[in-house]
């Protein structure tokens, strides 16, 4: 099981950039004075253990950690650009709001930053971040009072109601559509295009396990975004895709 | 996990229906700022709240407990919304410049007494965690509680 970095991921951490000091949840605190990792990068072409910043974007998550944990902002910021979009989508899946969701992204960080010194196994981090992310989602959730059994969003052992489900070839219903509402504009649906005219057919658990799926990097975080064991997650995956073909055919 | 010639198109779908807001990023960006490489860390390992479970009422009094290597941080948290109060201890009791880190609001700091006591107030609801500066210039940092 690898750990795969993604081009595609990549090319989206460095869009909409903002500078230190005019950032959302700016800390206001003195910032601990000692030299960034890529800039010692720089410094020290010699130094082996920490090459030029330029490759951030092609390192493993695990190193990303190491050189973040030696203050180096560049990897850390490439380490939340990859992950960012799975620990949204499981807080997504636990049927919280924006801000909800906000809150648990930026908690799971939190909490690995707590924690980053302590990181004994940096390579297991992708894991951990998907176990917490949801831990906090599912907490967060009963807070809200999202746990209805009629509402499994989280991946519940309890089996889903069939009434939530869609007949095949019967139309988006509101309950499993990802997104609703006016701004669902029909310049925007031409954009989604047919792949996401076909995701919002789809039952809710089924657009869950395809979402991760495409933002997980290995097979262990999937499983532990969607709270199910590795060995079941073959025959779901088979049982959506074929669902999502089926869409996309008719 | 890349065999799916449907995964780039599933993500760039996905990207469209529900993005992560670039706020999002950007707070995540900035977490880095809350490191404290040398403090020890306080798990949270107690949580009760005075009310019947289930009844976080805006009345009820949230108990939090904390455990670092040596050192153990007892908070009371109050009051609702915008206005909470924390009032904790510190053991062994000692004397501490006490940090609130909250993301969203200006830090405030206070003093633990020679018993260990400490009360912060006025503190809005969110994401906290305290910070202690002992005398013997070590330091213990409260895990991440959402208030």
């Amino acid at each position: 099981m690898t750990l795969n970095d993604r081009p595609a991921l990549s090319g989206r951490v460095g869009r909409g950039r903002v500078l230190p000091g005019v950032m959302t949840g700016e800390p206001q605190k003195e910032v601990i004075p000692r030299p960034r990792a890529d800039e010692a990068g720089h410094a020290t072409p010699g130094d082996v253990r920490l090459p030029p910043v330029s490759d951030a974007a092609e390192a493993e998550s695990g190193e990303l950690v190491v050189r973040a944990r030696l203050g180096d902002r560049a990897a850390w910021g490439f380490l939340v650009g990859r992950h960012a979009p799975l620990l949204w989508a499981i807080a997504r899946s636990c049927g919280l709001d924006d801000a909800d969701c906000g809150d648990v992204v930026q908690t799971t960080w939190l909490r690995l930053v707590e924690r980053i010194d302590a990181v004994r196994d940096p390579q297991a981090v992708p894991h951990w971040l998907a176990v917490t992310a949801r831990r906090e989602a599912v907490s967060l959730a009963r807070r809200r009072g999202r746990e209805a059994p009629a509402d499994p969003l989280c991946f519940t052992d309890v089996p889903r109601p069939r009434s939530r489900r869609p007949a095949i070839g019967n139309g988006s219903s509101g309950v499993h559509e990802l997104v609703s509402g006016p701004e669902d504009t029909a310049l925007a649906r031409e954009q989604i295009g047919r792949v996401g005219d076909a995701i919002r057919t789809l039952p809710r658990r089924c657009q869950d396990l395809l979402r991760m799926l495409a933002l997980a990097h290995s097979y262990s975080e999937l499983a532990a975004a969607l709270d199910i064991p590795v060995g079941s997650i073959g025959s779901a995956r088979t049982r959506c895709l074929a669902h999502l073909r089926r869409r996309l055919a008719t | 996990m890349k065999e799916e010639p449907f995964l780039d198109e599933l993500r760039a779908a996905f990207e469209h229906l529900d993005p992560v807001p670039e706020e999002v990023l950007a707070a995540g960006r900035s977490a880095l700022s809350w490191h404290e490489p040398n403090a020890d860390l306080a798990e949270l390992t107690g949580e009760k709240d005075r009310e019947l479970v289930g009844a976080r009422s805006t009345s009820g009094i949230r108990l939090l407990t904390f455990h670092a290597p040596g050192h153990t941080v007892e908070v009371e948290v109050s009051g609702a919304g915008q206005d909470l109060a924390l009032i904790g201890r510190l053991a062994p009791a000692t004397v501490a410049e006490v940090r609130l880190r909250h993301p969203n609001a200006s830090g405030q700091s206070t003093r633990a007494d020679e018993t260990g006591r400490f009360a912060l107030t006025s503190v809005p609801e969110g994401l906290v965690s305290l910070v202690f500066d002992l005398p013997d210039a070590s330091c213990v940092v409260t895990s991440w509680i959402r208030l």
